[in-house]
């Protein structure tokens, strides 16, 4: 289980954008732009949670906060009951973190990059091999395993960076808009994925725009809009809360009634 | 961290480009190059040593004796045309237009001007803006050897017999009794050599790796993955480190080695004795030395490109940073060349310039072992504090995520 209280986070603005005069966002003031200012959330086992805002909400510093990446000022994120603020390494061995970016290493093999991040979380010897191998099978994997990641497709390096991401068997897995700019074939690998990850009981927590892939994944939504979320809830509570069984509707009417349209 | 480092060093060995810049570049491009200019250059300087040149002398009465051994040597022949040319604007012209190659103006005959007691000014007309250039030295050896016969003559009519001529004329003679050694010698000239040549080349052989290690990994977004395992900050920066560091020293060994079997093969084609004497005095001692001198350097060199390079946000600001460094790491070499500048104990603390002055002392068999330990405890205590920067600066999100 993860659960996320009171994040904060603020970047000093460059002296530079502070002489440039008043700012339209309403987060910066005091020389920092205070792209997080109050998201809370949780995630059980078995969970899929979907982060829902719009560009710029503070989405993408939440995840980079729980994946360790980003210390935050001030807040928690406890998994299984452990505070990886003030212990990033167990954080980072608790957490499987998988963005739109495959970020693999292009002259690489497939194979490679996956047994180099396994590696890197203390996999050795058979074990790695074993682990290495059901993924590979698992994620049909075999035909492509030896190849350059810079001579693959978008599908296989989605596939590649889905099995980099969960070599380690983590507790919680992240992902950053995970299908963006990805064909549908490959779309559809990305959500299997997910699916199977819900079976096994892992807690996933899901940043997308598409609110298709959130009817289809998940059991809780949570709304981050100027850094603050203000919605952490069911997907029924979502539509009723939004009045409409449409999401897309429903999210509309949610930022308008929480006054951030 | 040896996980790093060995995934490093793969990708590293499958980079074409660095590929390029780290072993193929010095192992063939430099040979080849310096092998071409040398060429070039032997073969320009043949080609005017061989040339004959064209001379026309003004006045030629005033003196048949010099006008017969200019006619009579091999590098002149005398101009054949029909045109007559009568002052020293005739002359210049001449030149300018390529009918004669010199024009020599006899203005008096110095038989008749050393018997009034006044010196013969002659003028010798030609283009000195050639950069290698035979004919000046050629005539003015010709009017030497004829002005020193006139003197001999002169001072024999006076009544001084010849073999008291040389100890009138020079009364003293200092003769230079040299405590340095032949190897001294020569390592003071190709000492300072060496230097120009390695220490960039390390440098080189770091920025390239660096570059893709820091800013290639953050523009390609496996840095941000890379971030998120459970390596510590410290691990990761020495993993890339080592590979910098490594790269950087075979790029200066690959160099040094591709320079040593070209020169050898060249001697076994043509007699140098220049390049036979100055590399017979160097020992294989003495490579391991500069060797060991290289490591802290690049060491210094590799904390600093990596630590530019996880500044930087994209692989071109990285290029764009590490070009004014490329230029800088010359001022210490030069300072190291300017005079009175030696090794000592102040000297040796100097980043950079130690080591250029260090291995100059090496090729001269003159090295102080006392200092040299002091340059390589000093040199890798200053890699150690910019490592430790590079290690700071990898854990500062303003860095990472600018």
């Amino acid at each position: 289980m993860i659960e996320v209280k009171a994040l904060k986070k603020r970047f000093k603005l460059t002296k530079e954008h502070q002489q440039k005069g008043k700012s339209k966002d309403v987060r910066e003031h005091d020389g920092y732009f205070h792209s997080v200012q109050n998201v809370s959330f949780s995630c059980s086992q078995g969970e899929v949670l979907g982060l829902l805002g719009p560009n710029g909400a503070g989405k993408t510093t939440t995840l980079r906060m729980l994946s360790t990446a980003l210390t935050p000022d001030s807040g928690h994120i406890h998994i299984n009951g452990q505070n990886i603020v003030k212990k990033p390494l167990i954080g980072r061995k608790s957490i499987g973190f998988l963005s739109g970016s495959t970020g693999l290493y292009g002259r690489l093999s497939a194979r490679e990059n996956v047994e180099y991040f396994a590696k890197l979380h203390g996999l050795k010897g058979k074990t790695l091999k074993l682990r290495c191998e059901a993924l590979f099978d698992m994620l049909d994997m075999t035909s492509f395993l030896d190849k350059r990641a810079e001579h693959l497709s978008t599908g296989m390096k989605q596939k590649a960076s889905i099995a980099r991401a969960v070599v380690h068997q983590p507790d919680v897995v992240v992902l950053d808009e995970p299908t963006t700019g990805l064909d549908i074939m490959t779309t559809q690998t990305v959500i299997n994925f997910i699916r199977g990850l819900k079976n096994n009981g892992t807690p996933v927590i899901f940043s997308t725009h598409h609110l298709d892939e959130v009817a289809l994944l998940c059991d809780r939504i949570c709304v981050i809009d100027k850094g603050v979320s203000f919605f952490d809830d069911s997907i029924a509570q979502f539509k009723a809360q939004g009045n409409s069984e449409e999401l897309n509707q429903a999210f509309m009417n949610l930022l308008q009634g929480a006054g951030h349209v | 961290m040896f996980e790093v480092f060995k995934k490093e060093l793969l990708e590293l060995l499958r980079d074409r480009k660095t590929l390029f810049f780290v072993l193929a570049l010095p192992m063939l491009i430099f040979p080849v190059i310096m092998g071409l200019v040398g060429f070039l250059g032997s073969q320009a300087a043949l080609k005017a040593e061989q040339k004959v040149h064209t001379y026309y002398i003004i006045n030629a009465q005033h003196s048949k004796q010099f006008a017969e051994r200019v006619f009579y040597h091999k590098s002149f022949k005398q101009y054949s045309g029909a045109e007559q040319f009568d002052t020293i604007d005739a002359l210049k012209e001449a030149v300018r237009s390529g009918s004669i190659d010199v024009g020599i103006y006899l203005e008096a005959d110095p038989a008749d001007a050393l018997k009034q007691g006044k010196q013969a000014k002659w003028q010798m007309v030609f283009n000195d803006a050639q950069s290698i250039n035979f004919i000046y030295n050629r005539l003015q050896s010709l009017a030497n050897e004829f002005s020193e016969l006139l003197r001999e003559q002169a001072l024999v009519s006076l009544g001084v017999s010849k073999d008291k001529q040389q100890a009138i004329l020079q009364p003293i003679v200092v003769s230079k009794v040299d405590t340095a050694d032949k190897r001294e010698n020569i390592g003071e000239k190709i000492g300072a050599f060496i230097p120009y040549l390695l220490i960039p080349l390390v440098l080189m052989g770091a920025s390239y790796p660096a570059i893709d290690l820091g800013a290639g990994e953050k523009e390609r977004g496996t840095l941000e993955t890379l971030l998120l395992t459970p390596v510590t900050r410290t691990q990761l920066v020495l993993g890339k480190f080592l590979t910098v560091l490594l790269s950087s020293l075979a790029c200066a060994t690959v160099t040094v080695l591709s320079m040593a079997i070209w020169v050898s093969v060249a001697v076994s084609f043509v007699e140098l004795d220049t390049i036979k004497n100055a590399f017979s005095s160097i020992t294989g001692m003495d490579f391991v030395l500069i060797f060991a001198l290289l490591v802290p350097i690049a060491a210094i060199f590799s904390s600093l490109v990596l630590a530019i390079s996880i500044y930087a946000r994209t692989f071109k600001e990285a290029q764009n940073y590490m070009a004014p460094l490329s230029m800088g790491v010359f001022l210490p070499i030069v300072v190291s060349l300017m005079p009175n500048m030696v090794l000592n104990a102040k000297t040796a603390l100097i980043p950079v310039t130690n080591v250029a002055l260090a291995i100059k002392e090496i090729v001269k068999g003159t090295v102080d072992y006392g200092l040299l330990s002091m340059i390589v405890i000093t040199s890798a205590g200053l890699a150690a504090l910019l490592l430790a920067c590079c290690v700071r600066w990898f854990s500062k999100e303003t860095v990472l995520f600018r």
